[in-house]
């Protein structure tokens, strides 16, 4: 077994070893389960950086399998990793995000009496996630795909007592279930055509010279690209990522920045080959993506709760890796997806530490509650922020560019425009965000409250500070390394200099000034209004405030059909499956109060009957004693 | 001589005066009579049917005596029946008696 192959293998075994062992013996022992998660990960984070070092090499795969499931006529599934340069950058993203986020849960989890169980939760996502990154099958892909869903699940959910957070849970579940259906559906259709759902092969199979029709690689994309709809949290299935704000805020952290929601872009971006090869898809995808990043941005415009506004913003985001990848550069979709991974995470994480300190999620209130003496959670907010708006030196602005790029070659001018236009209300938005947290002006009882938490946390502050210092210094690091990203993941295709100043890159940063200029009239200066020119059309922000009223629509069709469909069911099950049960045993009941009858107890009656029988007998046997 | 019907008449009149006077009386005591009488008609069938048709005369004899025996020991736990049910219920009516029914 070669090094990069078991370097995968340890990546993989070392949380799930985590997961089973916290889960079934350490769930008393909260010290050294969290201890013994981030050793796993952080043994994960080793294995996934000897991965890049040797496999993230221009034109390198190396795929290990093991014949799985054996198919008649055909090579049968096998199962195993595929190492090329995407899996393995993104398993180190991976491993990175959900070792800060489990660093900085010592100090925001510390307390709660499911601290064991949680960290027990966060390995099963890491497992999952890198079992997905790093499959070599997309059965297998799918497997983890559905495990990536369920650890989700339990950890939205994760203060499940509470019926807000078991709702959101449910939610997230099945929504994303919904276009999973498509992705079921997609991976049985390649098996049948293909005889075996090896990527690589799949990927020679759809694309020219391939044996698949065109007609089938379209439908194929279309269903595939149903699942991640669902996952990525775009087009109509989206409402789901607000709602599974509920769930503790490192897992926000973790759920939009590398895992969950990124799975979806990561599917496109393996299967790359195979959407290329279906362009009507692509276009398609195109436009729902640029209409769903514009949308989401809206929907921050006028959203109080700080959490509300990230998540809007993770949607927006991820429409914008999809746009890159649907324009058709790998390169351009996954550095965003790994920037956005790094200063997303760290907007959660400094997020939390504002949520920590004022117990409460929005803007408004955090800033009655000193912020600015949480010193890491400002820098964390205000470097995010940068990075989330694409100004200059940030990570945010370089992969945003690629992305833009990427769309000016390949897309129509008015996709383009309305990119831009998220663009700049990306920055409009996040310095909304930024204002209303961090300017609170009036300032009530702040002795109280610093005095209360500086006892208090001391260490846990330590803890929660440190993953957001490094992430806000990552934010200025990860910008740089797109000409690496385009070497690796787009071989021979033309790169775009990190700084090639010319009309794309000047508009776009114009249009994020212009955004955060407009947010600070209305939001920063002294004597701002502190209210939005959305908030001020009460129209308007209703539409944007209620998910553009889909939420709604779900309640009034599919919900009501479904809720219909149940009352159906129950009324099948109560009254003609229970009524056959129920009549069957009141008919034995009321046989036998009328035979009960017979037993009168009455003596004579009982002889009379006596009597009339031995008669009839003798009758009979006096007629000869045959059977008629 | 006595001829055969004859006698088998009796024993069967005997019997549906004894099996009228069961299913007719309300009084366990008077059923038991009632029930002895029909008995007797049995006995009587028994004694006829050895002796009148020519088979041996003292084994129909004997058989009845045996009738008789155990007529007596039956009207004896009968009546002791009769009277722990008399203590228990106060009552010897069997239309009164009819708590074993469905």
């Amino acid at each position: 077994m070669s090094g990069p192959v078991l370097a995968a293998l340890v990546a993989q075994a070392a949380p799930l070893a985590a997961c089973v062992v916290i889960l079934f013996w350490l769930r008393q022992r909260p010290g050294l389960a969290a201890g013994l998660a981030i050793l796993s990960l952080t043994v994960t984070l080793g294995a996934a950086g000897y991965l890049v070092a040797a496999v993230a090499v221009p034109n390198t795969t190396v795929l290990a399998t093991a014949n799985w499931l054996p198919v008649a006529e055909g090579p049968g599934l096998a199962f195993g990793v595929l190492l090329d340069p995407l899996s393995t950058t993104m398993a180190l993203v991976v491993a990175a995000v959900t070792l800060a986020v489990m660093v900085y849960s010592l100090g925001y989890m510390a307390g709660d009496p499911g601290f064991a169980r949680y960290y027990g939760f966060l390995a099963l996502f890491a497992w999952a996630m890198l079992g997905l990154v790093l499959a070599s099958n997309l059965l297998q892909t799918l497997v983890f795909w559905e495990l990536v869903g369920l650890a989700s699940f339990l950890l939205i959910g994760f203060w499940f007592e509470r019926p807000a957070p078991a709702a959101a849970a449910r939610k997230a579940f099945i929504m994303t279930r919904v276009g999973d259906v498509g992705f079921l559906l997609g991976v049985l259709l390649l098996i049948r055509a293909a005889g075996n759902a090896t990527i690589p092969d799949l990927i020679a199979a759809a694309g020219p010279g391939g044996s698949f029709a065109p007609g089938f690689t379209e439908l194929v994309a279309a269903l595939l690209l149903m699942g991640v709809i669902g996952k990525s949290a775009q087009g109509p299935l989206f409402t789901w990522l607000p709602d599974a704000m509920e769930g503790p805020t490192p897992v926000s952290a973790l759920l939009h920045s590398a895992t969950m929601v990124a799975a979806g872009v990561f599917l496109v971006a393996r299967m790359h080959g195979l959407f290329a090869a279906a362009p009507e898809v692509m276009r398609f995808l195109l436009w729902l993506s640029v209409i769903t990043a514009i949308a989401a941005a809206t929907m921050a415009m006028v959203a109080n709760d700080i959490k509300r506004v990230l998540a809007y913003s993770s949607i927006s985001q991820l429409a914008y890796m999809l746009m890159g990848l649907a324009a058709g550069s790998v390169a351009a979709g996954f550095f965003h997806l790994v920037t956005h991974a790094g200063f997303k995470a760290l907007l959660f994480l400094s997020a939390g530490i504002f949520i920590h300190h004022a117990h409460s999620n929005d803007m408004r209130e955090i800033a009655g509650h000193q912020p600015g003496s949480q010193r890491a959670g400002v820098i964390g907010l205000l470097a995010g922020s940068l990075a989330l708006a694409g100004v200059i030196p940030f990570a945010g602005y370089f992969s945003k560019e690629a992305v833009l790029a990427a769309m000016g070659e390949h897309a129509g001018t008015a996709v383009l425009a309305l990119a831009y236009a998220t663009a700049g209300l990306t920055a409009y938005y996040s310095f909304r965000m930024v204002f209303l947290t961090l300017r609170g002006g009036s300032a009530h009882s702040p002795a109280h409250d610093a005095g209360a938490h500086a006892s208090g946390h001391g260490q846990g502050e330590t803890a929660m500070a440190a993953p957001v210092l490094v992430l806000a210094a990552l934010t200025l690091v990860l910008g740089w390394l797109g000409h690496w990203f385009a070497v690796r993941l787009s071989p021979g295709a033309e790169e775009h200099g990190a700084l090639a100043f010319g009309a794309g890159p000047l508009t776009a940063l114009s249009l994020a000034a212009a955004g955060i200029a407009l947010a600070w009239l209305e939001y920063g200066r002294s004597g701002a209004p502190r209210t939005g020119f959305v908030e001020r059309m009460p129209a308007l922000r209703d539409f944007f405030a209620t998910n553009w009223y889909l939420d709604r629509l779900y309640g009034a069709t599919v919900v009501r059909l479904a809720n219909a469909l149940s009352r159906a069911a129950r009324w099948n099950d109560q009254t003609v499956l229970d009524g056959a049960g129920d009549g069957f045993g009141a008919a034995t009941v009321g046989g036998g109060r009328l035979l009960a009858r017979l037993q009168s107890g009455y003596v004579q009656m009982y002889v009379s009957v006596l009597v009339a029988i031995m008669a009839a007998l003798a009758a009979w046997l006096m007629g000869g004693g045959r059977l008629p | 001589m006595v001829n055969l019907p004859a006698v088998l008449g009796v024993a069967t009149a005997l019997f549906g005066i004894g099996l009228y006077g069961l299913l007719q009386r309300r009084s366990l005591v008077a059923m038991l009579i009632a029930l002895e009488l029909m008995l007797a008609a049995i006995s009587i069938n028994v004694i006829a049917l050895t002796t009148l048709t020519g088979q041996d005369p003292s084994l129909g004899q004997v058989v009845v005596l045996i009738f008789v025996g155990v007529a007596a020991a039956e009207v004896a736990i009968a009546l002791s029946l009769f009277v722990a049910i008399h203590r228990a219920a106060h009552d010897i009516d069997v239309e009164h008696l009819s708590e074993l029914k469905g």
